[in-house]
């Protein structure tokens, strides 16, 4: 756009400074709210993902068909711990695991609690999970045939059990016969999250096969990616590498924890529901905004056309007024919006009750937002596209006006 | 009075002058409005919804446990059934049911699976007013008596065990002497429930049944009660309080669920939030017109002010003009409101995001719920703020030199 | 060659419930090169006529041409571009754009047109020149008399050097001794670039340079005087 008209536009904005700063205003207002809240998503999102995928499912597994909603023990991984070796040597990363899992009656001298006991590598589990971290007292497992487990905290204290203790383990076997075990309480973990540290205990992979006689196979191969954007490339390769013939699958972390993805996707809708009426009331602002600025110059907008000027051009004249105040709009939401951000992503975020709701979510009380380009960007500029599109009917309405008419009207 | 009528003569016809002016405004409120209205009666809905499942499945509106119970949910930790004075506030007027229950964590083992479970010895009868399961029941029968010898177990578990009614399971628990006792049952009833978590995790049996598996005589778990409204629990969990005396531990529903009940405290902050933040991006709007609107009659208002109109009157006119435009938006604002949730009265659905809902503790359809006090705070809200938001544009009106604003080009 | 040609052009407006007749069968032929001016009283018809010609107004009936070029049938794009082209106009209120200075409200046809910024700036300033407003080049309308912004007008219709130089009452506001001068500016371009001017007015000081005096009444012809310039 050239120079005068785009002067043309900008001077047009300031003859009625406190109209231009009212509806900027509204923009500003609205962005602000936008960048906030659209960035707290994103960061509690990233966090949700996060620790729940490092708690529980990670990012990527190899299971057997039909595993991941049935859980039944003899929905196996043939060799598990080959393929977890093969598949770490190939992809060349070390945050890949092999585990199986099954459900027993953990006993201790006073009590018994039915729970779900994972086996795990305990070499490699501390890279594709944030469990071993976790371990506030003992230590996490070191051998793979030990007779040692970790339990969560609210299950060592229901359990009234500690370190050093013996449990007895009644189950299942992968036939179905019974399968029993005694072991030794070496570590306790606390994740914050209640089921796991109520409900789940951890024993060496080697040492859960032969238990439940497992015949070498397990339930599942882990696979954290770098980055969640690589989930998907990553599983294309792990599935690429799996061996012919026995029918294996290889589950992303949304087809595993739909109701995560679920959770964050009902909230994201709801979410929009009210940004989208945020846009439309500042849109209703832009919309007064223009047309009034138009009807005020119907005359001016008469002389022009007479000297030839194009109704086509007049309109783009007003939608560039308008890109310019939303530009202006975008400009300070960012700035005020981005300031409260950066403070708030340095101090964090909460509320009364927060904290209760945050747990079910596999979230901290104190909620940082995330300080990122989407974030920031696109809340306003979806704000300032919707003040062009309001401009367009009092751009088209130029269309009808008819320059000796136009000219005789008042100023 | 007759000043009044004018002015509000005088404010009608000003807001007719600039027909589309008004109109879009009129259509901003109105669009702020509805969603205050319906965004408020969804999130209450699903809140309600949430709270109400919480509280059928579960706890009841008030809780009697051992004081060790919530921390060791065992059967070590029983109490005595209610006697005495307790057995009295029971039959009270604010109790609406209540029951006792054994309940404790136990494995379940059909021939081809294996499950951990909350074993729940009921009183079926009595259950039948507190919980879901009685009404939920789709296949076989609900337990008759205490000491009913079946089990009823939900969908997705026997899916998972792989069993069906009138097959046999075996339900291992610990008994009173830490040894494990376990029991064979005849599955007689198959429940669903609007939770997947329950449907999977919850065995109900006779309650005497129970009590004889595990040797605890006539002990019981918990007490639960219910009212007449979950919202308002107080005087309820008072009178049971004391009555239920110092040995147990007697507690309302919203301290045994902390997340159901900071959501609906947390809720109720949101709506006034959302409120308020609907209106704010309103008000920008609505100022900007009067704005117009006062600018377009400088010298209309110098004329009526060299008149001898008071400035107190262009005021009133000014904020009459606002609060005449808020109404209407309102007015039409409020009776789309209701008419988008009315049809939808019979709930929504969100099954397509069904287990994240569920992760959020609400169920896969979301019924709207639609309440007086919402409708009266959104436009209470709108007007008193309205009403301040006008007076800055109205003041500098009434404000003005009236010879300087006739001779104004 | 004519510059304009009309044929029996009939024009009524509605004004409220009241018919008006702004034009009535006008048959006109106007030379290249022609300073024509068109005078009557109020509501005669000169500024319908004017209008029409200039394509702002679409006559009910009749047929006009420019240069030859039949321009009633034209749509509203194809008019818009002959006015950016072929045709200046100068009206009675200065008619300016206000928040655009002297120098602006004349580049921003220029560049309407298309022209390159350097050629805009070499033309703004050599026609303010012209117009006798060298230095005041950067002021808004708000800051110049009348009769300067007036000159801008005129600057801003002749600065692309049309054919045809529309005016519609241009000495209205002005003293006499601007409306003299913004004659005489009027006659050079006249002699020099042969502009064709047909000017609307019933100001005496203007009727004094015509070379042609067409007399409306009621939105008729009623009288064509030649005369030699005074």
């Amino acid at each position: 756009m050239s120079n005068i008209t785009f002067r043309l536009a900008w001077r047009n904005l300031w003859r009625r400074k406190r109209r231009t700063w009212l509806t900027v205003g509204a923009m500003v207002f609205s962005n602000i709210i936008l960048v906030f809240l659209i960035s707290m998503q994103l960061g509690m999102y990233a966090m949700m993902i996060e620790n729940t995928l490092r708690a529980q499912t990670g990012h990527l597994q190899v299971q057997a068909p039909g595993y991941k909603d049935d859980l039944k023990m003899r929905q196996v991984v043939p060799d598990v711990i080959d393929l977890a070796a093969k598949l770490r040597s190939e992809i060349g990363s070390d945050e890949i695991a092999a585990r199986a899992s099954a459900f027993a009656l953990v006993s201790s001298e006073e009590r018994s609690y039915g729970l779900q006991i994972s086996g795990v590598e305990p070499e490699f589990e501390t890279r594709v999970s944030s469990l071993p971290g976790l371990v506030t007292e003992g230590r996490f497992l070191e051998d793979a045939m030990a007779e040692e487990i970790v339990i969560g905290s609210v299950l060592a204290r229901n359990l009234r059990t500690g370190l050093g203790d013996e449990l007895t383990i009644i189950g299942s076997g992968r036939d179905g016969s019974f399968a029993a075990a005694v072991v030794t309480v070496v570590g306790v973990f606390e994740s914050g999250m209640p089921d796991m540290d109520r409900g789940f205990a951890e024993v060496p992979l080697g040492f859960f096969q032969d238990t439940f006689y497992m015949e070498g196979a397990g339930h599942s191969v882990v696979v954290m990616a770098p980055t969640l954007i690589q989930v998907g490339a990553l599983g294309g390769r792990v599935e690429s590498l799996l061996p012919a013939g026995e029918g294996l699958v290889v589950h992303n972390w949304d087809v595993l924890l739909p109701g995560l993805k679920q959770a964050i996707q009902a909230d994201f809708v709801s979410a929009w529901f009210m940004y989208g009426i945020l846009i439309i009331l500042v849109a209703f602002s832009v919309l007064n905004t223009q047309l009034m600025s138009v009807l005020e110059r119907t005359k001016e907008f008469g002389i022009t056309m007479s000297l030839g000027v194009t109704p086509g051009r007049l309109g783009r004249l007003v939608l560039l007024e308008s890109g310019l105040m939303g530009s202006l709009g975008l400009l300070l939401g960012i700035v005020f919006g981005g300031a409260l951000v950066a403070w708030l992503g340095h101090t964090g975020f909460t509320y009364p009750g927060l904290e209760e709701m945050a747990g079910q979510f596999n979230l901290p009380g104190r909620i940082y937002p995330q300080f990122s380009a989407i974030g920031l960007l696109m809340g306003p500029m979806i704000v300032l596209l919707a003040s062009v599109t309001a401009s367009i009917y009092p751009a088209v309405r130029l269309h009808w006006l008819e320059p000796v008419a136009a000219m005789r009207a008042a100023e | 009075m007759n000043q009044f009528k004018m002015i509000l003569r005088l404010a009608w016809r000003n807001l007719w002058r600039n027909h589309r002016r008004t109109l879009i405004m009129i259509a901003a409120i109105v669009i702020g409005a509805w969603s205050m209205i319906f965004m408020t009666a969804l999130m209450r809905g699903m809140v309600d919804d949430m709270v109400a499942d919480g509280i059928s499945v579960l706890p009841g509106h008030v809780q009697i446990h051992h004081p060790d119970y919530r921390d060791d949910p065992t059967i070590a930790n029983v109490i005595a059934p209610p006697s005495g004075e307790l057995l009295e506030a029971l039959g009270g007027a604010e109790v609406v049911a209540w029951a006792t229950r054994v309940r404790v964590p136990a494995v379940i083992s059909s021939e081809r699976d294996t499950r951990g479970v909350t074993l729940v010895g009921i009183e079926p009868l009595r259950e039948r007013d507190i919980s879901f399961v009685a009404g939920d029941v789709v296949e076989g029968e609900f337990l008759t008596s205490p000491d009913d010898r079946g089990l009823v177990i939900g969908r997705k578990l026997v899916e998972k065990l792989e069993t069906g009614l009138g097959k046999r399971v075996v339900v291992m628990s610990q008994d009173q002497e830490n040894e494990i006792a376990d029991r064979g049952f005849r599955i007689v009833g198959i429940f669903e429930s609007k939770l997947a978590q329950y449907e999977e995790g919850f065995v109900f049996a006779g309650e005497t049944v129970v009590q004889k598996l595990l040797g605890v005589g006539d002990q019981i778990s918990e007490v639960a009660i219910l009212g007449s409204d979950y919202r308002n629990v107080e005087t309820l969990f008072r009178s049971i309080e004391a009555a239920a005396g110092d040995g147990v531990e007697t507690l309302p529903w919203n301290e045994i669920d902390s997340y159901l009940g900071s959501m609906l405290a947390v809720m109720d902050g949101f709506v006034i939030v959302f409120i308020v933040v609907v209106f704010l991006a309103l008000s920008f709007g609505l100022v900007n017109t009067l704005v117009m609107a006062v600018f377009e009659r400088v010298r209309e208002i110098g004329l009526m002010l060299a008149l001898g109109m008071t400035p107190r009157s262009i005021l009133g006119q000014i904020v009459t003009e606002s609060v005449l435009l808020l109404i209407i938006g309102l007015v039409i604002g409020n009776v789309a409101a209701i008419a988008t949730i009315e049809p939808l009265k019979d709930g929504i659905d969100v099954s397509i995001v069904g287990e994240g809902m569920e992760m959020m503790g609400a169920s896969s359809v979301l019924y709207p719920a639609l309440y007086l006090k919402d409708i009266v705070m959104a436009n209470l809200i709108v007007i008193i703020l309205g009403f301040f938001a006008s007076l800055s544009p109205a003041w500098r009106a009434s404000k003005y030199d009236p010879i300087r604003a006739i001779t104004k080009v | 060659m004519k510059s304009v040609t009309c044929k029996q052009l009939c024009k009524t407006y509605h004004q409220g419930e009241v018919e008006v007749i702004g034009l009535d069968h006008v048959d006109l032929e106007i030379n290249e090169g022609g300073f024509v001016c068109l005078s009557a009283p109020s509501g005669g018809g000169k500024t319908t006529l004017l209008n029409a010609i200039g394509g702002l107004d679409t006559p009910d009936s009749g047929k006009i041409w420019l240069a030859g070029e039949r321009i009633d049938t034209l749509g509203k794009g194809e008019l818009a571009n002959m006015r950016l082209h072929r045709i200046g106009f100068v009206f009675q209120a200065y008619n300016l754009i206000p928040v655009l200075t002297a120098r602006e409200n004349i580049e921003f046809v220029m560049e309407v047109q298309g022209v390159p910024a350097d050629e805009r700036e070499k033309r703004s300033t050599a026609i303010l020149r012209e117009v006798g407003l060298e230095g005041l080049g950067d002021r808004r309308p708000a800051q110049m008399s009348g009769g300067q912004q007036q000159r801008v007008a005129v600057a801003r219709a002749i600065v692309s050097k049309p054919a045809l130089v529309l005016a519609d009452e241009p000495t209205a506001n002005l003293d006499s001794h601007t409306a003299e001068q913004l004659m005489e500016l009027f006659v050079e371009l006249n002699e020099h670039h042969g502009t064709t001017f047909v000017i609307a007015t019933h100001d005496q000081r203007v009727m004094r340079y015509a070379k042609r005096v067409i007399h409306m009444l009621d939105g008729k012809v009623v009288d064509d005087e030649r005369r030699d310039v005074a």
